[in-house]
């Protein structure tokens, strides 16, 4: 009995209940809601918040954070445009463009570990730096700044339009991520020392772990989570575009956050952080069908953040050790 | 302590100077006539709103509110011109709802506890949505002539925007050197348990810095309106994250309790300078975020390694500087 109930007190447990509560909430908005169809294929439109979420959860437990995530995301959609452009296959420009994001993410993660600098001014600084270098490149190539670059082959449109076994691609991309950053964080060596880091650097350092080379891996993560996210952005929309993923730091922090991540570190799962990122983007999903415009919408996101944050701040200990006691007095 | 402090305006000074020095001898035209009044009338927008940034920077916490708390500032401004409201009441309203916007923040940093980042992050997403239901989506044009003329009436040779952003950072500089209240800030920011034992009301302190921060985005949404003359959905986009850029630039530590407010004045005219000297330079305006990040890590990296340098000089080991020592290592910590 006391494992179920703390089972059920878990907060992932909470998110999935929050988000039957949403879908039942917006099918009883719009009957439309509820087809299946359109669930499993509106997940095309937030998958990417996942995938730059994902990884960004290592960075947080270390107790940074990585603004820089959605100039990432516009850099290595523009690097795709402008390698294909310039008459390199598709795949291998891909390729590319992965490792600049992961080169973006060690930039981020060397300055951070060998200076005295906070992580949210490197990162403040690098996104001006990577959305600039974005800019410079598209500008660079005829295509003035904010100008698309489209027309890319077939089969690397398939890639987050396509189907396999029925279900969308991007949502493969997801599960696939959720299940290595899971294992890498829970079950690997790496994974433990992060929760080290976050939770006392100096006893990492004293501890004989190299916190520095640990720092730069998360962030290198976050780099490639956001480079892969900018791919996948770049297939959906067919268009590679340097301000691409340029309003998706919100999301992406708050799908960390709600998803149990402390944002002082130490503390925080990948399932979490997945799961949020679904409840998130159903929730933008359903108040688009509701009518509402993106902007609107990032009223109630801003609210589930305060409100999020809230709830993980009560003390929910007491309520825990009160329902055992009751528990136990049955 | 007092020579480092003092280090960390002049390095910016020195900064902005060589900056004009060399462009200016690439292109006269920059240091030529109007240009440099220009360069100061172009950057009093990030000007007021560093200042009020740096109150809460003060008290080691963050604002990345104040971009769309001046959008829905700058909205609403307009919406009650237009209607034909006269100027008194427009400036009274459009401060409360500054006010209410930091005091929104600052309650929940303050007596909530939720962390700053996170609250005003999430107030961003909220005053964002606002303020494009406030508009309706559409752009706020015909702002009535009288209010766009401010911006251009000048008294004593200078625009009343910049008397507006002189005036601001004086009082400010006053208030945070001379008055106890002011003193707060800084203790707070260096160290908020001991402010507290000490009898400091650090709560209150915090949520005072946070409403100030919200009052200096309602009047840079003022001097928006004035200048730009219509006010387009994406006003304040992104600008939190210069202004927090211009006064890291201009000294004032994210871990509180250093710094001063004309430092993050002069960050901001330094940010705006990077950006009108590339007309001057003919560089294509593209490159601007390229340049402006890459200075903004060239200086704090280098700030950064400054400081260890001078903490670990031999001759600054004296007791004097030792004072300062603490503030050091606590930045140590917090920063790893």
């Amino acid at each position: 009995m006391k494992k179920q109930i703390n089972l059920l007190l878990r907060w992932e447990m909470a998110l999935v209940l929050f988000l039957i509560v949403e879908i039942i909430f917006f099918s009883m908005m719009n009957p439309q809601f509820l087809n299946v169809t359109n669930l499993i294929f509106s997940m095309n439109d937030y998958v990417y918040i996942g995938l730059a979420a994902i990884p960004m959860t290592f960075v947080i437990i270390t107790g940074g954070i990585d603004v820089s995530v959605g100039s990432v995301i516009g850099l290595t959609s523009i690097s795709i445009g402008v390698l294909w452009t310039n008459g390199m296959e598709v795949w291998l420009a891909v390729l590319i463009a992965v490792a600049i994001s992961a080169c973006a993410g060690a930039v981020n993660g060397g300055i951070i570990a060998y200076s005295n600098v906070q992580p949210l001014v490197v990162t403040l600084g690098t996104m001006f730096l990577f959305s600039g270098i974005a800019l410079v490149i598209s500008g660079g190539n005829s295509a003035s700044g904010y100008e698309g670059i489209s027309g890319f082959p077939d089969a690397f449109v398939q890639l987050a339009n396509g189907l396999t076994f029925g279900l969308p691609n991007p949502l493969y991309f997801l599960i696939f991520f959720l299940l290595l950053f899971a294992v890498i964080l829970s079950l690997t060596r790496y994974g433990r020392q992060v929760f080290l880091v976050g939770i006392n650097m100096k006893a990492a350092v004293y501890s004989g772990i190299r916190a520095k080379f640990i720092l730069i891996w998360a962030y290198v993560l976050a780099g490639v989570g956001g480079g892969i996210s900018g791919v996948i952005l770049t297939s959906y929309f067919s268009s590679a575009r340097a301000d691409l993923g340029a309003e998706a730091v919100l999301p992406v922090i708050t799908a960390v956050v709600l998803g149990g991540t402390s944002i002082t570190g130490g503390k925080g799962t990948v399932l979490g952080t997945g799961i949020a990122s679904v409840v998130i983007g159903m929730m933008q999903y359903g108040l688009q069908m509701m009518s509402m415009t993106s902007q609107e919408t990032s009223v109630v996101v801003g609210f589930i953040l305060i409100i999020a944050v809230l709830l993980r701040l009560a003390k929910w200990n007491n309520i825990r050790s009160f329902v055992k006691f009751r528990s136990h007095a049955e | 302590m007092a020579r480092i402090m003092k280090g960390r305006e002049a390095s910016i000074v020195i900064l902005i100077i060589a900056f004009i020095a060399i462009v200016g001898s690439i292109n006269s035209k920059f240091v030529e006539g109007n240009s440099l009044l220009l360069l100061l009338s172009s950057s009093i927008i990030l000007f007021i709103l560093a200042i009020g940034q740096s109150f809460v920077l003060l008290t080691a916490e963050i604002d990345v509110s104040v971009g769309s708390t001046m959008g829905l500032c700058a909205a609403i401004c307009g919406l009650l011109l237009t209607g034909g409201m006269s100027v008194w009441p427009v400036v009274l309203i459009v401060l409360l709802v500054g006010a209410a916007a930091g005091l929104f923040n600052g309650f929940g940093v303050a007596y909530l506890k939720i962390p700053a980042i996170i609250m005003t992050l999430g107030t961003l997403g909220i005053l964002r949505g606002l303020m494009i239901i406030t508009t309706g989506g559409k752009w706020i044009e015909d702002i009535p002539n009288f209010f766009k003329k401010l911006s251009t009436e000048s008294f004593l040779g200078l625009p009343i925007p910049i008397w507006i952003g002189l005036i601001l950072v004086a009082a400010a500089y006053l208030m945070l050197r001379l008055t106890r209240f002011g003193r707060y800030f800084y203790a707070v920011g260096d160290n908020a348990d001991g402010a507290r034992l000490i009898g400091i009301p650090v709560a209150k302190v915090k949520m005072i810095a946070f409403m100030l921060s919200g009052i200096s985005a309602s009047i840079a949404a003022m001097v928006f309106v004035m200048n730009i003359g219509f006010i387009p959905n994406q006003t304040g986009n992104g600008m939190e994250l210069q202004v927090i850029a211009a006064a890291v630039v201009g000294g004032v530590s994210l871990n509180g309790g250093l710094g001063t407010v004309w430092g993050a004045g002069l960050g901001a005219i330094f940010l705006t300078a990077i950006n009108s000297s590339l007309i001057y330079l003919k560089i294509p305006a593209y490159w601007n975020n390229a340049i402006s990040g890459l200075l903004l890590l060239v200086i704090v990296i280098s700030n950064s390694k400054f400081q260890d340098y001078l903490r670990n000089a031999p001759f600054k080991r004296t007791a004097f500087v030792k004072g300062g020592m603490g503030k050091d290592e606590k930045a140590d910590q917090s920063s790893a």
